[in-house]
């Protein structure tokens, strides 16, 4: 009863997500939303796995964790700079060399 | 999950939540114009898709779902927003007409076709009675071990899966050959660092970055070694691996991320992947058996040296299928290799061609 209020919550929270990435207005909300909703993603995937006695859906839990925060990277950086190829670094390349 | 309640089905009710959920981001991919708005759409429909997936108890579909849907092919549309405009060109209401008629018949006739579908889970549907019921009998004794999806896409089925290692092959020759392999932008022209106020220095994104790739990798292996025994395997394993280069080339750029893993390295990696899969289904011929018939991998008086002690001691009945299992073993890794290394192709074809256009506003360089 109680992971399925959880996740009936979590449902709620995710339809709130999928209305703020829809309406905007600018593309940083729709950003937030996204990363927002992959957060509830993990955690549904969670209970699911939790639920149907299936630990093994935590792997792809974890796998959504991973990948939520390279694609929000990602995003960010589109938004903020319309690239996906620069170094995001103030240094200039010489004292640069990071890796 | 059913029972808490009388009358409620805690299972349908997800279930019809997530369709509709779906159902109206597509309504708003659809609807909108700007292009950034349908890239995020579409990844959060990813996600959902993939819970779906999930509830549906199909974890190496969502697995996949997850890493490509997600994932990659997020961060390769804005490669390609870069390398275009960033908003749909408005259409007329007259050329809109027949592709919206079209595409809701077609939509139409599909619903029409699920209501012959069997039952979902019904045991007597012909997925379910006839190869998949032999496949699950059968696996146990053929080759030992427990995921039978595994199993049937990398043995049973295994020339299929060769095909689409083939495909995801030349899906980097074709980005290639439209793009190129980004590697002028590692060549010619230094990158200029972004240029940013103070805020600007990124130093906790760096170090999150730095602790990030390694053990993005790790979980890739992970993923890739444990394919046998829950979701998993060579395909979703590549594209982590993937993205952990990934995740260098965003935070790092991509002039440093090509130094570390050249694209001459990855190109190479990944024809390398095909000859690995190809090569073992040809060393099952020369040793007396079919193509990718890994029971012959081995010759039988090799076969019988390899210790016991690999897969712990063996039961007298079911004898280790060491052919089966190193021949599994050794194709995933060729899936591996062909997978990572063509998303980072391709993410390397995008991403060095975007520095190469012409950013819009900007004067066109003599350069691009």
């Amino acid at each position: 009863m109680l992971l399925i209020g959880a996740a009936a919550g979590l449902l709620v929270a995710m339809s709130l997500m999928i209305a703020r990435a829809i309406m905007g207005p600018s593309h940083y909300d729709r950003i937030l939303a996204a990363n927002s909703f992959g957060t509830k993603t993990v955690l549904l995937l969670a209970i699911i796995g939790f639920v149907f006695g299936r630990p093994a859906f935590l792997d792809i839990a974890l796998v959504y964790a991973l990948i939520n925060f390279v694609t929000t990277i990602a995003l960010m950086k589109f938004f903020r700079y319309r690239s996906l190829a620069a170094p995001l670094t103030t240094h200039t390349p010489k004292e640069g060399g990071n890796g | 999950m059913t029972g808490y309640i009388p009358g409620f089905d805690a299972n349908l009710a997800l279930d019809a939540i997530l369709l509709v959920m779906l159902v109206v981001i597509v309504a708003a991919i659809a609807a909108t114009h700007r292009m950034l708005s349908a890239v995020i759409l579409m990844g959060l429909y990813s996600l959902v898709s993939a819970v779906w997936l999930v509830v549906m108890d199909a974890a190496d579909v969502a697995f996949t779902e997850a890493v490509v849907g997600a994932g990659v092919s997020t961060i390769v549309l804005l490669g390609a927003i870069l390398l275009t405009r960033g908003a749909a060109a408005k259409v007329s209401g007259r050329r809109r007409f027949l592709p919206a008629v079209l595409a809701l018949g077609v939509g139409a006739i599909l619903i029409y076709a699920t209501l012959d579908l069997p039952d979902f889970g019904d045991p007597a549907s012909p997925a379910n009675a006839y190869v998949g019921r032999a496949y699950l009998e059968a696996t146990g004794n053929d080759m030992g071990i427990p995921n039978v999806v595994t199993a049937v896409l990398s043995s049973y089925r295994g020339f299929d899966t060769l095909g689409e290692t083939v495909v995801i092959f030349a899906a980097a020759i074709g980005v290639a050959i439209m793009l190129g392999f980004g590697e002028r932008a590692m060549a010619d022209r230094t990158i200029e660092p972004l240029a940013g106020g103070p805020a600007d220095h990124h130093v906790v994104l760096r170090v999150a970055a730095k602790l990030l790739i390694p053990i993005i990798a790790l979980y890739a292996f992970y993923v890739q070694f444990h394919g046998d025994l829950g979701p998993g395997g060579g395909f979703q394993a590549g594209v982590i691996l993937a993205v952990a280069v990934i995740l260098h080339a965003l935070v790092f750029g991509l002039k440093d991320t090509m130094a570390a893993v050249k694209p001459k390295f990855a190109r190479g990696v990944a024809a390398l992947g095909v000859l690995l899969y190809a090569g073992i289904g040809v060393t099952c011929i020369v040793n007396g058996g079919g193509f990718l018939d890994y029971d012959h991998l081995f010759p039988r008086h090799i076969e019988a040296q390899i210790p016991d002690w690999i897969l712990g001691p063996a039961d007298p009945a079911h004898p280790h299928h060491w052919g089966q299992h190193f021949g599994i073993m050794a194709i995933e890794l060729g899936v591996l290799f062909t997978v990572a290394a063509t998303m980072v192709t391709i993410f390397y074809g995008f991403a060095g061609r975007s520095m190469e256009a012409p950013q819009p506003g900007a004067p066109r360089s003599g350069a691009a």
